[in-house]
């Protein structure tokens, strides 16, 4: 293993910690006799400084030293947790996910740790430890350990080199320690390079190998003789050594009942790289059933077959592989919430309902923005103060919730607040204002309404702030949802609240579609929006106030043209497929249906340039690429 | 006994300044040089513990100097004195076989530190 894997192994490792860290404090500020709590902080934090510590990332490794500090003397009940505290740990933990971030550019230290650790202490009695000094000095003289690393591969005994901070010429001096450790024995590797080093202007920290003879110590003096040398560092025992983190294995680390199963981490790039190959792979296997069907041979038959049935095994296999539980992302939703109602005067219970539920992997990084979008507009424009909820009879506290939940082939997420719901007269009057809608519109139900809310020049508009409800935004959150082959839904009640569902495939790569001409063209309509299929009758294509519409049972709705849709010039119209989204439905008028197979969701270029009918391309059976219409927007 | 030093410079005025923090620290300056070709003879006849030299200096610059007394005497103690963004050359004095460099302008302390290292 590479130094770059136990990098990356040490980011996730701690992402996890910090979400752990996260959540105790937040039932800190709730309890402040959690007694379980603080325990979990404790060892949250002083599994960070040993990770940070085995890396040689310094700056983290004190700064955690620190925190794991006072979090022993919340424990030990020498330090009293106040609201001033509880903000200062949350600033800490920000400080700490920064140094996380960067921890390979300079051991870990960035600016925020300083003024935050020396809030904390002033808090804690100002009882500045020796070790506090020691990170105080790592912060002046942050070493970038990345050097370090970068000469793993080679040979020898790794020696660190930080020159004084006064260092005149320190590219001379850089040059004059390495020649000084070649007089003592081989230099098999230098980072950064010799040259880069010797064009040095500022003090430079740098590593290096040698295989050599020479002790630690003839190592160390010969380096300092070089003049202007802060600090040297000589690995001890035989030759080379590597950096370690002890990788802890799921079992050791949870809670009792949850994540008993033992995991592997795998990148996401593989994990990509493999999800592309198994969608060659079903497109490659829809053009071997294509071709071979004609042969009417009994073993090729069989054997594709199999071959059929062993790449959907492999695909549901990989597929699965990239679930995730969406707990992943909803984890630091808590504390964002909490940040933002403190900073909006507002009183917010935030409950979190499904986390279980899982979702592709890509799906749930994309979805954290949209969703902490819509947090914060509930929070900001759906909940009422304390002060207007006690007038009006409500709780003094909000609530908010965010709940995921499995709905056949789509998840859906879910942001409703109790709130005081979106105004729709006055969504109507700046509507008519705007030009979005016809004057004579004066009744708005809740999709025309959400529809206006999320178009651009609506929510751009001045005054948004204003509006009793959405609109910051959201035309971004649509877009970036349909994107993803997904929908969003709103349902508002004045007085009442208001609550925005986001349908999503619940894998992103491979969906299953219905496949329909006009024309000579195939479009793909994904199987999550198709109701039912109907053939198209003179009793069922009607016509209402001079456009069609379709009668299917007892119920009328819009018949679309696809062939209008696509801007064919001609069609012959013998099939309809109904679609539906949430409780709306249409119904689309078309050529012919062709078939129903597994798609690889390609993105175009259009679904971004606003060509709204698109949500991506794909390649079919045949070798012929097809559109993916959009049924969010044709609704 | 004291350690004896040459002064190499083309300008008065570091000499002086040189010469002044040296003997403020006790040491014997025992010779001063204008050009390099003069540090070069003068070192011969002198044989001093130590030489300070300027980098740049008319008839022989520093570097050639230290080239030539090196190759006399291989144990010579030479320290450079360099401005700053010479880089390069001071790289070049110290392949030449300078033992260490002094930026200007000099700060006594970082002047008396080099030239321990270099003597110690």
């Amino acid at each position: 293993m590479d130094a770059a894997r136990y990098a990356e192994l040490f980011r996730t490792e701690s992402q996890e910690q910090l979400a752990e860290i996260n959540r105790a404090l937040l039932s800190l500020e709730q309890d402040a006799d959690a007694a379980h709590a603080v325990t979990t902080l404790f060892r949250a934090v002083h599994t960070l400084k040993g990770m940070a510590g085995s890396m040689g990332y310094t700056a983290l490794a004190e700064f955690t030293h620190e925190l794991e500090s006072l979090f022993e003397r919340v424990r030990s009940g020498d330090l009293i947790v106040t609201p001033e505290l509880m903000d200062a740990f949350f600033g800490a933990v920000d400080a700490l996910e920064q140094g996380v971030e960067r921890a390979q550019e300079g051991g870990g230290g960035v600016p925020a740790m300083v003024p935050v650790l020396e809030q904390l202490h002033e808090l804690a009695g100002g009882r500045a430890t020796s070790e506090y000094r020691a990170f105080q000095h790592t912060m002046e003289h942050a070493i970038p350990l990345a050097a370090a690393h970068s000469v793993d591969d080679a040979e020898g005994i790794l020696v660190r080199v930080r020159q004084s901070s006064d260092a005149m010429l320190p590219g001379v001096r850089a040059y004059m320690a390495i020649e000084k450790v070649r007089a003592l024995g081989t230099v098999t590797a230098v980072s950064p390079t010799p040259d880069v080093l010797q064009q040095a202007t500022t003090p430079q920290a740098f590593a290096l190998r040698v295989v050599t003879t020479a002790d630690a110590a003839t190592l160390e003096a010969a380096i300092r003789s070089a003049g202007e040398v802060a600090e040297v560092h000589v690995a001890t025992g035989p030759g080379r050594t590597r950096p370690t983190v002890e990788v802890p294995v799921a079992v050791e680390q949870s809670t009792p009942g949850t994540r008993a199963a033992r995991h592997v981490r795998i990148e996401t790039e593989r994990l990509d790289a493999l999800t592309d190959l198994v969608g060659e792979l079903v497109i490659a296997r829809g053009r071997l059933v294509q071709l071979t069907a004609g042969i009417g041979d009994a073993r090729v038959d069989e054997v594709v077959q199999t071959t059929a049935r062993l790449v959907s095994d492999l695909q549901r296999e990989v597929m699965t592989a990239r679930m995730v539980p969406v707990w992943q992302v909803f984890d630091r939703f808590p504390r964002m919430v909490r940040d933002a109602a403190r900073q909006l005067g507002k009183e917010v219970e935030f409950i979190v309902e499904g986390k279980e539920i899982e979702l592709d992997r890509s799906l749930l990084d994309e979805i954290g923005e949209p969703v902490v979008h819509l947090l914060r507009n509930a929070i900001d424009h759906g909940l009422e103060s304390p002060e207007t909820r006690v007038a009006v009879g409500k709780p003094r506290t909000g609530r908010l919730t965010l709940s995921a939940l499995r709905d056949r082939a789509s998840v859906l997420i879910r942001v409703s607040d109790d709130g005081k719901g979106i105004d729709r007269e006055k969504v109507l009057r700046r509507a008519h204002a705007m030009g979005f809608v016809d004057p004579s519109v004066t009744v708005f139900d809740d999709d025309a309404l959400f529809r206006c809310i999320a178009r651009p020049g609506f929510s751009t508009a001045d005054q948004v702030s204003d509006l009793s409800g959405r609109g910051v935004g959201v035309d971004a959150v649509q877009a970036r949802v349909r994107e993803l082959g997904g929908s969003v839904e709103l349902r508002t009640m004045p007085g009442m609240g208001t609550s925005l569902t986001l349908r999503l495939p619940s894998t992103l790569a491979i969906v299953r579609a219905l496949l329909a001409r006009s024309g000579a063209e195939h479009y793909a309509l994904p199987l999550t929006h198709v109701r039912e299929t109907v053939e198209a009758t003179a009793d069922a294509v009607q016509s209402m106030q001079g456009r069609p519409v379709l009668v299917l049972r007892d119920e009328v709705m819009p018949l679309l043209l696809l062939r209008d849709v696509v801007r064919q010039p001609t069609g012959e119209g013998r099939e309809i497929v109904v679609l539906e989204r949430g409780e709306r439905r249409v119904a689309l008028l078309v050529d012919e249906l062709t078939g129903q197979q597994e798609i690889v969701v390609k993105p175009i270029d259009a679904v971004r340039d606003g060509l709204a009918i698109f949500s991506g391309a794909t390649i079919l059976g045949d070798g012929a690429p097809a559109l993916i219409l959009d049924v969010g927007s044709l609704l | 006994m004291a350690s004896t030093v040459l002064i190499c410079d083309d300008a008065i005025f570091m000499r002086t300044m040189v010469g002044d923090i040296l003997q403020q620290a006790g040491y014997e300056v025992v010779g001063e040089a204008e050009t390099g070709a003069q540090a070069v003879e003068k070192y011969k006849q002198l044989r001093p513990d130590l030489v300070t030299m300027d980098i740049v200096m008319p008839d022989m610059g520093g570097i050639d100097a230290v080239r030539e007394i090196v190759k006399f005497d291989p144990a010579a103690r030479v320290l450079m004195c360099s401005a700053m963004g010479q880089q390069a050359l001071v790289v070049e004095a110290i392949q030449a076989g300078a033992k260490d460099f002094v930026v200007k302008p000099f700060q006594p302390s970082r002047v008396l530190e080099a030239v321990q290292r270099v003597l110690g």
